[in-house]
């Protein structure tokens, strides 16, 4: 350690440091031109010149190379200085006098124009540049020359073979003379950020994506010139945490896993296979991902639409639909699920973003068939007004002279258009992931022929080798519900393997004593986070800091350079024991960040976390202020004193917990109840399986076979309910209903009404698979004519009674009976598949047979398609018509005449039939209404089970505790009921592995002096939490119960005498804040 | 074969007595440094080496013995004749020499005297005398002329009284004694003892006691230990190193071998500039024959000291000279000075503690060692001893190289040693230090020269470069000459010295040009203060000397510019006319006819005129009138 005097104040400094070292750590600015502590210091400007001083020696130093020794005396301002500081300035203001950077700084000293005779150059030789260049290796640059001739140039002037053209000396030059294209004819090459696709660009150290998890930065080994030529490690010099470290290698690390689930992904299709398109050719012909970035208010132009070649504004855009699917030309036969849906919702937001923008997508046929998927469709098609149009489109004509595109297509009435746009997405198919491939290989796992894992027709999470589970779209293309659908379905198959050994990895936490701080005043400490710049780059976090100090209570304040890293961590902890504190403020960011882990430090150090504030100076201030200083000081000072006002008044809260009732009611014995109680059972815990009829299995008795070989539904449920009967763990109810329920999550008590008795189950989750049922239509002669059937009915006939159809000479299907009509306005999702396998079933015992179908979307989805070729090549004959159009049936001697108006031939046309086959839709049971209520569970439009959010938590009920699955939720195929089943067994399980809950300490309470339980709150109360109860002693008054309050405050506000307050946001905590400010 | 003890040095050098004091025959030593050859003395020799065939004398190379002004000199000695030494012997001139100096005719046109103490300094202590003296042949003594009686050569006590090809003839001079007293006898630190007590300074200019740097290196950390030589001399108009160099190379490879010795270093570097060719090859072969001797090399006499050395050449980059740049040149990088917050010393070549001294001052360390510390002190001021070699150039008489003693007045140097004035007109100024040093007027001539007071008079000592100026020399325009050397010269690097300089330049171009205007002086002075206090290197940091002593001693001549706009030495062209002056013309027509541009009329013996508008001042009238009648208004 070397001690000094700096600007008269005695100082510590590590021996070799350098003066301007010490100054900035002391806060003393010292100006620099020409320093940059990631380079060796140069001293070349001058600027940072000090006078040092020991006994009668003296002399002027460059601060950024001086090492301190001790008992020197440096002086880092003084008129002197000054004067020869501005005459360095001035000497450049000369020689740059049109250099915006020169002239800015030349501002700061009052110069304004120089007395010297001036040059116009641009460059003040700091030689930024050259040191950097060294330091990443290549040496391209030096200063060459000499005296006034002295200029930063490659050897000779030439361009440097040995540049990489990183950049690197351009983005350090503080003039923006350096020019990457003045060294070197190398390429500059950005490295693409692939979250971008490449739209933007990344830099080898780099956050993948905002979202990223861990959200940290990373670096590319690939990319780095440390690893490419062992230079640089700047990003060593600038991490203010010593967090980077270079030496790290790649480990190896051993797991012993009882399960292993793959969840690889997909990549997109690339769009350069089809060469018609010309991507990659035609700028403005984009992919539909690079589209999505570009709507992105995060992605490379912030959400403004833009075209590629000229950064404008397109006015009219085409997607087109199915690049890379549905295409056997080129190997790729299957639909991609998602680009019908993604496709829609970029032309929606495209309307939003723009208005104006004219949104074309061509298509071949719309496959809404998810969730919610048709409404969607119709509402951008009717109200948002995207023109979709029907039509194949072969291929993309750039328009000459211009950037414009040309597509030609067939209208609705069959003639030949051609329209110009000034943009065109091409909606990408999704293909296997490569890794798919590598992890197949390795497990020893069967591939699908596109790459994609091999499943079992009922088990769609399940590979070819036991205890590997694939979920996502490594298993094929699908949306979002149902990659997290088959997450958790996985996650449950592979907790069925482990159940045995689930927690005995946990570590508990460890406990901490509270000390009771009752009584004592208010010993505040605070720090005032720089969040590296994010703060202290606008705030002066310094001067925050010492206001801090002045506030009443507050006994320590610091300002650290990241609040919420693990050394702060013990920082707090030492300042809460050595100055005895029992309140924290934290000025730094949102509490959503690291609220929980100051309190929880706070925990650690013996105080209640609930005496503790968050005042946010990034968020509210650094970052909305960012140009203006001294304001957002004095706003950090305010936040900071508001803060702190409140943290005075806080109290210790404390949290509440209950045990779980370990134990799952599943309401509903259909394929989807069934498995999810096997799959409760085979978790460990016991379940109590309602079925409403005498019998169990549902819907899949009736369901023989599926587009898939192999697959037996009927089959499959029989051998279900015989495992569900022979579990020790699982008691079933037939016959019966919920009649009532109540408690809150974990801790429910339901009462059944099984056989005329009323049964009381305590159970911890509740999971709803009631199914579905299938539409009985009321039109196409059904009922009447016994020659028409459902599907369902036409299934059951061929597999029953194959001879009634052996001889028949004609079949009709028509689809869409009861579904996207006005009146149910979705999609059943599995007819047009049905009709297809049905079709082919029938080819197969009839091969004469003329089957029709008539169909309005063709939706078969996902690998479904390649049934949908194999009907078609098998003679089965599809006749699109139009909703609006709808087929007429006439009873005919000999049959039954089906007319149509075929919506390609644009005539009448009429099929004589045999028998007619209604795809009938799946309605939800009647029973469904009622036990919603019951439930107190919310209804969707179409009234299936309405999901807490039908992208992100599809297994979910808003209200905690419950969960579903199967068609309770939507139409679905058999195997996505299983998949489900599993799945919301695998989120019931999250909680019913827990022996306790524990409830937020922030909920109501109620003050019984000022209570006269008038019932205002219990009335407001929409999570029955709190009632007007008797207490002891007679009296009547509100009484919370802590479990379910989730500390909305409605109840604050609707009480008249203000008894009821909530916790941690008391009037008094608030008026605090609102006083100090 | 390898010297390994004294009495094998000794005898090398009686050996070597005899060809340089009492050679069998008629012996011819031409002056043959770069000045002599520059006065034709390559082709004196090869005539004198064509008629030594036939006549059967020696001829014999030597260094410059420093009277420049009179080469090409050539020194003859025969027996039983008087040493003499004769000036301006130019190949045309030399068989008249020959033969006046056989027939024993010594016209005081052609002899510049007889050398009384040939001997070395050394050789008395080492028992190597040239015997019995000669005749003096009523020849004047060197040492009483003017230019010589004033001069004490130990720097250069070799140079030109033996030839620097011949290390016998240096051993015989009493060389590489110090090395075995050295070597065999001392202890290191008792020779840092000895260095540090003579009071030897740096003497390239920077004046830092030599003693104290070699303490420091000897216990600085680090291996193996560098000795540098700085043989970049630089600064126009200085050539003393280079006369060291081609007149007695072994002088400083045995001052380097002994500060090796002295700080423990085993590695040896010449940093010698190209320019000086004949240097390279006098060190290359020095360094061939001290090797062959042992002197140098592995296991020096038989000590078991490992010291070797190695020769660079600079490219011709001035700032090289500066200790950093010179070093980062010495490790293959381009030459620029860096922060010398932690000394070479300590950390120079390639971060190795090194220790840097110029030629002069390596050529000094024999003689302090072999006539000890007391002797070295004994010359000089308080705090600036011994001696000191200056080149005297300028408009003086006696242009040449001179070794006086510390201390000596600046008079006395330009007056006595020097000659005074060409043309004896009037005195104005004598520049010392190089470009970087100061301009001292008449009224310090009386100052004695040494470290100090040339720096508080606004000069410094520098490697010992001294311009006399006279009155024709107009001051402005020296600044501006030495401002434009230092321009070209600066490493660029740094704001103050490369935006510094460029700016003090321009506006001394242009208040030479005429152009000056009112606050010029004062932003001279403002900026010169920012160039010398900020710049990085000592060539910033002293750039601005010439500008300041000029302001300092010269004031009027910078307002006679700036206001009046006139220069009075007549050479800042359109600041001054010249005209005759009609009372001392006598009408001889000779500026009329040399006058290239018929500037000049009037009749024969009438007083002549100058038409200004004809007149490109051109000066040849003003400087070929015999009547100093053309004058400048």
């Amino acid at each position: 350690m070397v001690r000094f005097i700096l600007n008269g104040t005695e100082v510590q400094a590590e021996e070799g440091s350098t003066i301007l070292q010490v100054a900035e750590a002391h806060n003393v600015g010292i100006p620099t031109l020409c320093h940059n502590k990631a380079l060796e210091p140069a001293g070349l400007c001058r600027m940072c010149t000090v006078r040092v001083s020991r006994g009668t020696w003296s002399r002027l130093v460059t601060s950024c190379n001086y090492p301190v020794a001790d008992n020197i005396e440096v002086v880092t301002h003084s008129e002197e200085i000054n004067k020869h500081r501005a005459m360095i300035v001035e000497l450049l203001l000369a020689r740059c006098p049109n250099n915006d950077f020169v002239k800015n700084l030349a501002a700061e000293y009052g110069i304004f124009s120089p007395r010297f005779i001036t040059d116009d150059d641009d460059c003040v030789l700091c030689g930024l540049c050259v040191r950097m260049c060294e330091r990443m290796g290549p040496r391209a640059i030096d200063f060459s020359g000499r005296g006034t001739g002295v200029e930063i140039s490659t050897p000779f002037r030439m361009k440097a073979e040995v540049c990489a053209a990183c950049g690197a000396c351009a983005s350090i030059c503080p003039t923006g003379r350096m020019k990457v294209k003045d060294i070197t004819d190398r390429p500059i090459m950005p490295i693409p950020a692939e979250f971008d696709v490449g739209l933007g660009n990344r830099k080898p150290i780099n956050v993948p994506y905002a979202q990223a998890v861990p959200n940290i930065p990373f670096i590319d080994r690939t990319k780095c010139a440390h690893f490419i030529n062992g230079g640089c490690k700047v990003c060593a010099e600038f991490c203010p945490t010593g967090a980077i470290d270079h030496t790290q290698v790649d480990e190896e690390i051993e797991l012993d896993a009882g399960a292993i689930i793959v969840a690889p992904g997909f990549r997109i299709f690339d769009a350069k296979s089809k060469p018609e398109y010309g991507y990659g050719r035609w700028p403005n012909v984009i992919t539909s991902v690079e589209y999505e970035r570009i709507l992105s208010a995060g992605g490379p132009f912030e959400g403004h639409i833009q075209r590629l070649s000229d950064g404008r504004k397109p006015n009219r855009i085409a997607w087109i639909q199915c690049v890379g699917s549905r295409d056997p030309a080129i190997g790729q036969d299957y639909c991609s699920y998602v680009c019908c849906m993604y496709a829609t919702k970029q032309a929606m937001i495209t309307k939003e973003h723009e208005a104006d923008i004219d949104t074309t997508i061509f298509y071949i046929d719309m496959r809404a068939q998810g969730k919610g998927f048709d409404r969607f469709y119709e509402r951008a098609r009717d109200e948002t007004g995207v023109r979709y149009i029907r039509s194949m489109i072969s291929r993309i004509v750039p328009v000459p002279e211009t950037d414009r595109l040309l597509i030609g297509y067939s209208d609705s009435q069959n003639i030949l258009r051609e329209e110009e746009f000034d943009m065109v997405v091409l909606s990408v198919g999704l293909c296997a992931h490569p890794s798919t491939g590598e992890l197949a290989r390795l497990l020893g796992v069967d591939l699908n022929p596109y790459g994609f894992a091999k499943t079992d027709p009922m088990d769609i999470v399940a590979t070819s080798q036991p205890g590997i589970y694939v979920c996502g779209a490594a298993q094929g293309p699908k949306d979002i519900p149902d990659s997290v659908q088959q997450g958790s379905s996985a996650a449950a198959c592979a907790m069925s393997l482990l159940s045995e050994v689930r927690g005995s990895l946990i570590d508990p936490p460890p406990q901490y004593d509270e000390r009771d701080v009752r009584g004592e005043k208010p010993r505040i400490g605070v720090f005032v986070c720089h969040c590296g710049i994010n703060i202290a780059g606008t705030v002066d976090v310094a001067a925050v800091m010492e206001y801090a100090k002045t506030l009443p209570g507050v006994e320590y304040a610091f300002h650290p350079m990241f609040a919420c890293s693990t050394d702060q961590q013990k920082e707090i902890r030492k300042a809460i024991e050595e100055h005895r504190l029992n309140r924290f403020v934290v000025a730094s960011c949102t509490p959503r960040t690291h609220e929980p882990l100051f309190r929880n430090t706070l925990r650690e150090s013996g105080l209640n976390p609930y005496l503790f504030e968050l005042a946010n100076i990034r968020e509210h201030d650094a970052w909305v202020h960012q140009s203006a200083h001294g304001a957002a000081t004095e706003k950090a000072k305010d936040l900071v004193r508001m803060a702190v006002s409140r943290v005075s008044l806080l109290e210790p809260l404390y949290e509440y917990s209950y045990p779980v009732v370990q134990k799952a009611l599943v309401i509903g014995g259909g394929l989807a109840g069934l498995t999810a109680a096997l799959s409760v059972a085979e978790q460990g815990f016991p379940a109590v399986l309602v079925e409403k009829t005498a019998e169990l299995g549902g819907n899949a008795r009736n369901l023989f076979y599926t587009e898939e070989e192999g697959a037996e539904p009927a089959r499959y449920v029989e051998e279900l309910i015989r495992k569900v009967e022979s579990n020790e763990l699982i008691t079933v109810h037939k016959e019966a209903e919920v009649v009532s329920i109540k408690g809150a999550c974990g801790n429910f008590s339901t009462i059944i009404s099984a056989g005329g008795k009323d049964v009381e189950v305590s159970h911890g989750v509740g999971i709803v698979a009631t199914g579905g049922r299938e539409y009985k239509p009321t039109e196409y002669l059904y009922g009447q004519d016994e020659r028409v059937l459902t599907q369902k009915e036409f299934e059951k006939l061929l597999v029953q009674n194959p001879s009634a159809v052996k001889d028949i000479e004609n079949v009709t299907m028509i689809q869409c009976v009861g579904s996207r009509e006005p009146e149910n306005s979705y999609c059943s999702r599995v007819c047009c598949t049905s009709a297809v396998k049905n079709s082919i079933k029938i080819k197969e015992i009839n091969p004469k047979v003329n089957v029709s179908v008539l169909y309005r979307d063709m939706r078969t989805f996902g690998f479904k398609e390649l049934a949908y070729q194999d009907a078609r090549r098998r003679g089965v004959r599809f006749f699109r018509y139009e909703e609006d159009k709808k087929p007429a049936v006439e009873q005919k001697a000999d049959g039954l005449d089906v007319t149509f108006q075929d919506a390609q031939l644009l005539r009448p046309v009429t099929v004589k039939t045999d028998l007619l086959v209604l795809s009938a839709a799946i309605r939800p049971p009647e029973t469904t209404a009622r036990l919603a209520e019951t439930l107190r569970l919310p209804l969707d439009q179409d009234g299936f089970f309405l999901e807490a959010h039908l992208k992100l938590r599809p297994l979910d009920f808003a209200t905690a505790g419950f969960f579903l699955c199967g068609l309770a939720q939507g139409p679905k195929f058999a195997n996505e009921s299983i998949a489900q089943a599993r799945g919301a067994v695998s989120r019931a399980a999250t909680i019913l592995s827990q022996k306790e809950i524990v409830a937020e300490g922030v909920v109501t309470q109620v003050d019984p002096a000022l209570c006269r339980a008038c019932g205002e709150c219990e009335q407001t109360c929409l999570f029955d939490a709190i009632k007007v109860t008797q207490v002891e002693g007679g009296k009547r008054q509100a009484m919370v119960t802590q479990a379910l309050c989730t500390g909305c405050g409605a109840c604050n506000a609707a009480c008249p005498t203000g008894a009821a307050s909530l916790a941690h946001f008391r009037d008094g905590q608030i008026q605090a804040v609102i006083h100090a400010f | 074969m390898r010297i390994k003890s004294r009495e094998d040095l000794l005898a090398v050098g009686k050996k070597a007595l005899d060809q340089l004091y009492n050679p069998p025959v008629l012996k011819m030593n031409i002056g043959m440094a770069s000045c002599g050859i520059a006065a034709g003395a390559r082709a004196s020799r090869e005539k004198a080496l064509r008629l030594s065939e036939s006549e059967g004398f020696i001829v014999s190379d030597a260094g410059c013995i420093g009277f420049c002004e009179q080469e090409p000199l050539i020194d003859m000695l025969s027996p039983g004749m008087p040493r003499v030494m004769f000036k301006q012997v130019t190949e045309d001139r030399l068989e008249d020499v020959l033969e006046a100096y056989r027939a024993g005719r010594f016209d005081h046109k052609s002899v510049l005297g007889r050398m009384k103490h040939p001997e070395s300094i050394i050789g008395e202590v080492v028992g190597l005398t040239p015997g019995a003296s000669q005749s003096n042949g009523g020849i004047p003594e060197l040492e009483s002329i003017p230019f010589y009686s004033k001069q004490y050569k130990i720097a250069l006590r070799n140079c030109g009284y033996m030839d620097p090809a011949s290390i016998d003839q240096y051993i015989a001079r009493g060389g590489y004694f110090g090395l075995f007293e050295c070597l065999g006898e001392k202890d290191p630190g008792r020779i840092i003892d000895i260095v540090t007590a003579s009071g030897l300074r740096g003497r390239g200019g920077g004046g830092f006691p030599t003693g104290r740097k070699w303490a420091t290196a000897r216990h600085a950390p680090g291996e193996p230990k560098n000795i540098i030589c700085n043989a970049d001399e630089g600064d126009p108009g200085a050539y003393m190193d280079r006369s060291v160099l081609e007149g007695d190379p072994h002088s400083v490879l045995e001052g380097m071998v002994i500060g090796a010795y002295a700080v423990g270093a085993s590695q040896g570097f010449i940093y010698v500039r190209n320019e000086y060719p004949l240097a390279v090859v006098r060190l290359v072969g020095a360094i061939k024959q001290a090797e062959r001797y042992g002197l140098l090399g592995d296991n020096i006499i038989g000590s078991g000291f490992n010291f070797h050395i190695k020769i660079s050449t600079g490219a011709g980059a001035f700032v090289c000279g500066e200790s950093t740049a010179l070093m980062r040149s010495l490790e293959g990088r381009v030459g620029r000075p860096r922060a010398k917050y932690i000394h070479t010393v300590e950390k120079g070549y390639h971060n190795l503690p090194s220790v840097l001294n110029n030629v002069e001052t390596w050529a000094n360390v024999p003689a302090v060692i072999m006539k000890g510390a007391e002797w070295y002190a004994s010359f000089g001021t308080e705090k600036s001893k011994g001696t000191k070699v200056f080149s005297l150039v300028g408009k003086i008489k006696n242009t040449g190289l001179v070794e006086v003693p510390m201390g000596t007045p600046l008079r006395e140097i330009i007056y006595d040693v020097g000659g005074g004035i060409l043309k004896n007109r009037k005195f104005k100024a004598v520049q010392t230090g190089g470009p970087s040093g100061g301009c001292l007027p008449e009224s310090l001539m009386d100052i004695p020269v040494d470290y100090e007071r040339l720096s508080a008079a606004g000069s410094m000592m520098g490697s010992g470069g001294m311009i006399v100026m006279d009155q024709d020399t107009c001051m402005v325009d020296v600044a501006r000459y030495f401002l434009q050397f230092l321009e070209e010269e600066s490493c660029g690097q740094c704001v103050p010295c490369r935006e510094g300089i460029k700016q003090l330049l321009r506006i001394l171009t242009d208040i030479c040009a005429g152009k000056g205007k009112d606050g010029d002086i004062e932003l001279l002075e403002e900026l010169a203060l920012t160039v010398n206090g900020l710049s990085l290197c000592a060539l910033g940091g002293t750039a601005s000397n010439p500008v300041m002593s000029t302001l300092r001693y010269f004031r009027d001549e910078y307002v006679s510019h700036i206001y009046d706009k006139k220069c009075r030495a007549g050479v800042c062209k359109g600041l001054f006319s010249y005209a005759i002056n009609p009372d001392k013309c006598t009408g001889c027509r000779l500026c009329a006819i040399k006058c290239p541009n018929e500037a000049v009329g009037g009749e024969k013996k009438k007083p002549h005129s100058i038409d200004q508008d004809k007149c490109i001042q051109c000066r040849i009238c003003y400087e070929s009138c015999k009547f100093d009648a053309v004058e400048i208004k």
